[in-house]
């Protein structure tokens, strides 16, 4: 009777294959797609013209244009970001008091684990993949990635990822969500003792980071091909922006780490599930730390170098000079490559591994922070004595490097193994940490959103909105985790729904420091999406006044041949009007430039 | 051959990667002179210090790679400002860097461009500035 069941259901998924594809295949005239079929205008980038782009839903579900899988990559992140956030909120709520009040201690941990897997592999890695594959073509000046399909492909392993990720938070029978926090530790992990981890919601999300992995690595594959063989001639290394080496070094960390985690992801789906004994049932628990950690500390790089880079990129464009000691800065950037794959072990140090290789981790992670602060001085010294224009990218720049200082500082305590012994597995360690990935990742993000914003949309937000952002941000950022520093600090133990009455005040502290982030970043999206509908139409190529300064860079140069040839880009409605040859279109509207 | 691409100038350039490789230097002879732990464990020994000598090896050769790649082109093709190469009018940078010069010799303002600086800034009739 079994096997009936499923016969019947392998069969009517084949038809429901079958169906698809015919579907697909009716949907749209494939043969249409031959590049350049039609027309496709002077410049390498219009690979794939307005004729050939399918309009409405359909664009966005076939195209293989580095600039939209940028923009899908961006969307996701952003949903991902607010649902990272939103989970966040409610946990900080329930820390407003000591004891279980609003949810379940459960609860609490199914939404830590999915906070910290949503906001590293479905909000950092896409948002960073959005600025890469939008950007990295057009300064490089290549037609597209090199495999345009194979990028396709990537981020389409997304949303499935995320659903899986999230699997346990629907309405499933007997599917529960993974709390298994987002290191996934062993045995807890495996599903031993008297817990209820050995569900299934457990596998799913296994899958889900397995799934969002292989997307990263095919990205990485794409973006290390298209920045090796795709640079226009005159791009040689020497002429590499500084974004786009942090993107190649970046993939290389991704091609070494990712896959670690896969295989790490299939021993303990086989652990789990086939009863094999890598970390459990004989195995070493200790396995499992050891290999996470191998993907797990270049992974926190690859979310932070290419944030640096747009940091290099953006805050000399509001200087008024270039980029300070520019070689440094690439130098730096691949040592921090190469040393980030030798320190793994200092998220090890309380475990009893040997004394002797607790040393020689420190001594690794305290040479990795050379490069890091190598960078920071560099930022410090171009804004020193330049020309400052306090634009909102600028001020998403300062706060990174502000946030990144008290991050990277206290990185450094911990990596000395004396302290750590003291501090790990506090909230001193979720300190630390936040101020990287909020404080300067994010921000990083934000500057990007904001410097390019005329680029993808064609218009301008509105800036007393973009500085409320910011400054909310920047406050509720530093109230939020300077008080998790100080609780670390008083021995508060991290990954707990409830604590001693004693920890009160900081934790009601840093419940208002997260409301204070909300706020902010509710007005990031009201004015994000106004401003791509409604906002004041760009007009001009050059609407930071980079070129006063002759800090012009090739995406805007490109941003201007797109003004003043301004071929309607498919999908959107045709506007007759923006197809006159050369001039501006007749509604042009006054560029509002931000520069104050 | 290598001391034509590696002269003064780049390995200026590498030193930022010479003080970590510096640092992990520093810790192999430390570990060495006062062997904290006790020198009777060969594997563990081996372990500590192939733990540092593999990422020092790794850093030397991916500084050496990419500084020949970088100094080479610099030396074999112009090199632009950053980001400029395919802009429609690149500035080429020892052109700025002699204009930069020439004006922090005029006065004691930072060493930068000023935008009314001749041929290499395109657009003087955009200068709205504030
Ligand atoms: C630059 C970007 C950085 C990011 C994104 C970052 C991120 C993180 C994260 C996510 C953790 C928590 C891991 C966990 O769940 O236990 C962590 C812990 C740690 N970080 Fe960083 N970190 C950065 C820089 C640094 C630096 C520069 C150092 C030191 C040189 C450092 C040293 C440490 C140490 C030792 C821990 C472990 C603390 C413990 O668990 O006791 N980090 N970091
Ligand atoms: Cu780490």
């Amino acid at each position: 009777m079994q096997v009936n069941g499923q016969l019947a259901l392998t069969v009517l998924m084949g038809v429901f294959l079958v169906a698809v594809a015919a579907w697909l295949a009716r949907v749209e005239n494939w043969r249409t797609y031959t590049p350049l079929a039609g027309g496709g205008g002077a410049y390498g980038q219009e690979g794939y013209t307005s004729e050939e782009k399918p309009s409405g839903l359909i664009r966005w579900l076939t195209t293989v244009d580095h600039k939209d899988i940028g923009l899908l990559y961006g969307t996701y992140g952003l949903i991902a970001f607010a649902v990272g956030g939103l989970m966040v909120v409610v946990m900080r709520v329930e820390l407003a008091d000591p004891g279980m009040t609003l949810i379940s201690n459960t609860y609490y941990n199914s939404l830590l684990t999915s906070h910290g897997i949503t906001m590293l592999f479905l909000f950092g890695t896409p948002i960073l993949a959005a600025f890469s594959n939008y950007l990295i073509p057009l300064l490089i000046d290549a037609d597209d990635m090199a495999f345009p399909r194979i990028n396709a492909i990537a981020f389409w392993l997304l949303p499935p990822g995320a659903l899986l990720i999230w699997a346990g938070f629907f309405p499933i029978p007997d599917i529960i969500p993974a709390q298994t926090a987002w290191t996934m530790y062993t045995p807890l992990s495996a599903g031993l003792g008297n817990g209820n981890q050995a569900n299934a919601g457990v596998d799913l999300m296994l899958l889900g980071l397995h799934l969002t992995g292989v997307s990263a690595t095919m990205g990485a594959i794409n973006f290390i091909a298209t920045i090796f063989t795709e640079r226009a001639e005159e791009v040689t290394w020497a002429n590499l922006d500084i974004f786009s080496w942090t993107i190649l070094t970046q993939s290389g960390l991704i091609l070494f780490a990712f896959p670690l985690l896969g295989s790490a992801l299939i021993m303990l789906l086989f652990d789990r599930n086939l009863g094999t004994a890598f970390f459990v049932n004989g195995g070493d628990p200790i396995l499992w730390q050891h290999l996470f950690w191998f993907f797990g500390h270049p992974e926190v790089y690859i979310l932070v170098l290419p944030p640096m880079g747009i940091v290099s990129y953006v805050l000399p464009r509001f200087s008024g000079r270039r980029l300070f000691g520019f070689k440094f800065v690439v130098y730096s950037t691949l040592a921090i490559g190469v040393l980030s794959f030798g320190v793994w072990a200092h998220h090890m140090f309380t475990t009893g591994i040997d004394p002797r290789l607790r040393a020689s981790f420190m001594a690794i992670s305290l040479a990795i922070a050379i490069p890091s602060a190598v960078k920071t001085f560099n930022w410090i010294t171009t804004m020193w004595n330049g020309r400052v224009r306090l634009t909102t990218p600028m001020l998403y720049c300062i706060g990174f490097v502000s946030n990144f200082i008290i991050g990277g500082v206290t990185g450094v305590f911990l990596a000395s193994v004396p302290i750590d012994l003291v501090l790990h597995d506090t909230y001193y360690v979720v300190g630390h940490f936040h101020y990287i990935v909020m404080g300067a990742i994010a921000f990083a993000g934000f500057a990007g959103l904001y410097y390019w914003f005329p680029l993808y949309t064609g218009r301008m937000y509105q800036r007393t909105l973009g500085k409320a952002h910011f400054w909310l941000s920047m406050v509720g950022t530093n109230v939020t985790f300077f008080a998790m520093i100080l609780l670390g600090y008083g021995g508060m133990p991290r990954r707990y729904a409830t604590y001693l009455p004693q920890f009160a005040t900081l934790h009601q502290v840093a419940t208002l420091g997260a409301v204070i982030l909300l706020a902010g970043q509710i007005i990031f999206v009201w004015n994000f999406v106004q401003s791509w509908l409604e906002g004041p139409k760009v007009e001009n190529g050059d609407p930071w006044n980079l070129k006063e300064d002759n800090l012009y860079t090739a995406e805007w140069n490109w941003y201007d041949r797109k003004l003043k040839t301004a071929v309607a880009d498919g999908g959107e409605e045709e506007e007759e009007e923006a197809l006159t040859d050369g001039g501006q279109a007749a509604d042009a509207t006054e560029t509002d430039d931000d520069a104050n | 051959m290598a001391n034509e691409i590696f002269d003064r100038e780049t390995l200026l350039d590498l030193t930022v990667n010479m003080i970590p490789l510096f640092i992990i230097a520093f810790f192999m002879v430390a570990f060495a002179v006062f062997p904290l732990f006790g020198r009777g464990d060969l594997l563990a020994m081996a372990v500590q210090y192939g733990l540092l000598l593999v990422p020092f090896v790794a850093l030397a050769v991916l500084t050496y790679l990419s500084g020949k790649a970088i100094a080479g082109d610099e030396k074999r093709s112009t090199v632009f400002l950053q980001g400029q190469a395919t802009v429609d009018e690149p500035t080429e940078l020892h052109e700025y860097e002699s204009q930069a010069e020439a004006a922090a010799v005029d006065d004691d303002s930072p060493a930068e461009l000023e935008s009314s600086d001749g041929e290499t800034t395109q657009n003087d009739d955009e200068t709205t500035r504030n």
